[in-house]
């Protein structure tokens, strides 16, 4: 099979085993043994869409309680602070708005794909902003292009610190 | 009715406000763009209050622990899929729909990353 | 709990209102942007139903309903994009 890894297959597995128990939430023997097969099998196809490299990088505790601790507390205070501001100008009685797309930079640290995925899905999630595309220019930086419906910045810098607000840092310190 | 129920009511309707105030920018927005910015309110704070409600409801009844790791999975397939199909359908309306205020600015456009 | 069951009417309400959109929309992606949202709603709609009658089967069936709008938007989606 074209691409198959051994390590992106136990990840996976393991992944899939995991979600299974979760799923079922019995310890029987044989739903046991038929969980083992299943996540085996179904991570023999898809461990090469999911995985590309460094597979076992999540694993690591110091990681997840990172992860876990940016979702609850930063994400969540983001998205109920956008939250307001998109609800205030729903029930204005007028609607005025100036909507733009704009091309805000990304942190020249965060150069893995799993990074960039999550900070324009995060970016998506904030009501207000929708992330269309990520490009690459000739030197190699990152760049996002963003909807914005109420441009309140035109200065692509500081619109990108206005839109990202302190995300992307944790998101830097979680995938590097 | 006991504190808890008055906790899970309370977060159950600020859950179902957003949601309503997504389905008014659904209904009163004028083109495709704002309409998917305002279906985000639902998709974030609607699901994730009203799965909290149902999860201190669930744990101070004791009910079942699957109940609350089902719970919890709706939640996250929910905001792990949303912004991928609000991505995607962002996408296809720009290719296909006309912007009805025009947007100030369109980096996009100029630089064609295709 | 009848909180619960007031919540779910109150949901399906919404999907009524969304419906709207989905008949008047002008274009293709405004009706499946509204149809995204009423899968949505409807998922709601279904968890806080199954805490009001206690069948936690209701909770499946709310996750393959958000699992099969994802799907559908984004083949829609890439439809409009002219790359599918």
């Amino acid at each position: 099979m074209k691409g198959f890894k051994f390590s992106a297959w136990l990840s996976t597995a393991i992944l899939c085993f995991l979600f299974w128990l979760l799923l079922t939430w019995s310890f029987a023997p044989r739903e046991l043994i038929l969980g083992v097969l299943v996540s085996a099998i179904v991570s023999a196809f898809a461990s090469r869409f999911l995985i590309h490299s460094r597979a076992f990088y999540l694993y690591n505790p110091v990681r997840l309680v990172l992860l876990v601790f940016y979702c609850v507390i930063i994400f969540f205070w983001e998205v109920i602070k956008a939250n307001v501001s998109m609800a205030a100008l729903v029930l204005r009685p007028k609607l005025d708005y100036k909507p733009g797309i704009l091309r805000i930079p990304a942190d020249p640290e965060l150069k893995s794909d799993y990074g960039l995925a999550m900070v324009s899905n995060c970016i998506t999630l904030t009501p207000g902003t929708i992330t269309m595309e990520t490009a690459q220019d000739e030197e190699g930086r990152n760049y996002y292009y963003v909807h914005w419906i109420d441009v309140a910045e035109t200065d692509r810098d500081k619109a990108g610190e206005a839109i990202k607000g302190t995300m992307e840092r944790w998101i830097g310190r979680i995938w590097k | 009715m006991d504190v808890v129920d008055l906790i899970a009511t309370i977060l159950m309707v600020i859950g179902l406000f957003f949601a309503f105030i997504g389905t008014l920018g659904i209904l009163r927005m004028p083109d495709v763009f704002g309409r998917l910015q305002a279906s985000t309110c639902i998709s974030t704070m609607g699901t994730i209050f009203v799965v909290l409600s149902s999860i201190v409801y669930v744990v101070a009844h004791g009910m079942s622990g699957s109940v609350v790791v089902k719970l919890v999975f709706i939640l996250l397939f929910v905001l792990g899929t949303n912004p991928v199909s609000n991505h995607a359908l962002c996408k296809g309306a720009y290719r296909s729909a006309k912007p009805n205020p025009e947007p100030i600015l369109d980096d996009y456009k100029e630089d064609d990353p295709q | 709990m009848t909180a619960f069951l007031i919540g779910a009417i109150v949901c399906l309400i919404l999907d009524r209102l969304v419906l709207y959109r989905v008949f008047r929309g002008p274009t293709a992606a405004d009706r499946i942007c509204a149809m995204d949202a009423l899968d949505l709603v409807t998922a709601l709609a279904l968890v806080l139903y199954s805490l009001h009658t206690g069948r936690t089967i209701y909770l499946d069936i709310a996750l393959v309903v958000a699992l099969l709008g994802f799907v559908s938007t984004v083949f829609v989606g890439r439809y409009l994009e002219r790359r599918l």
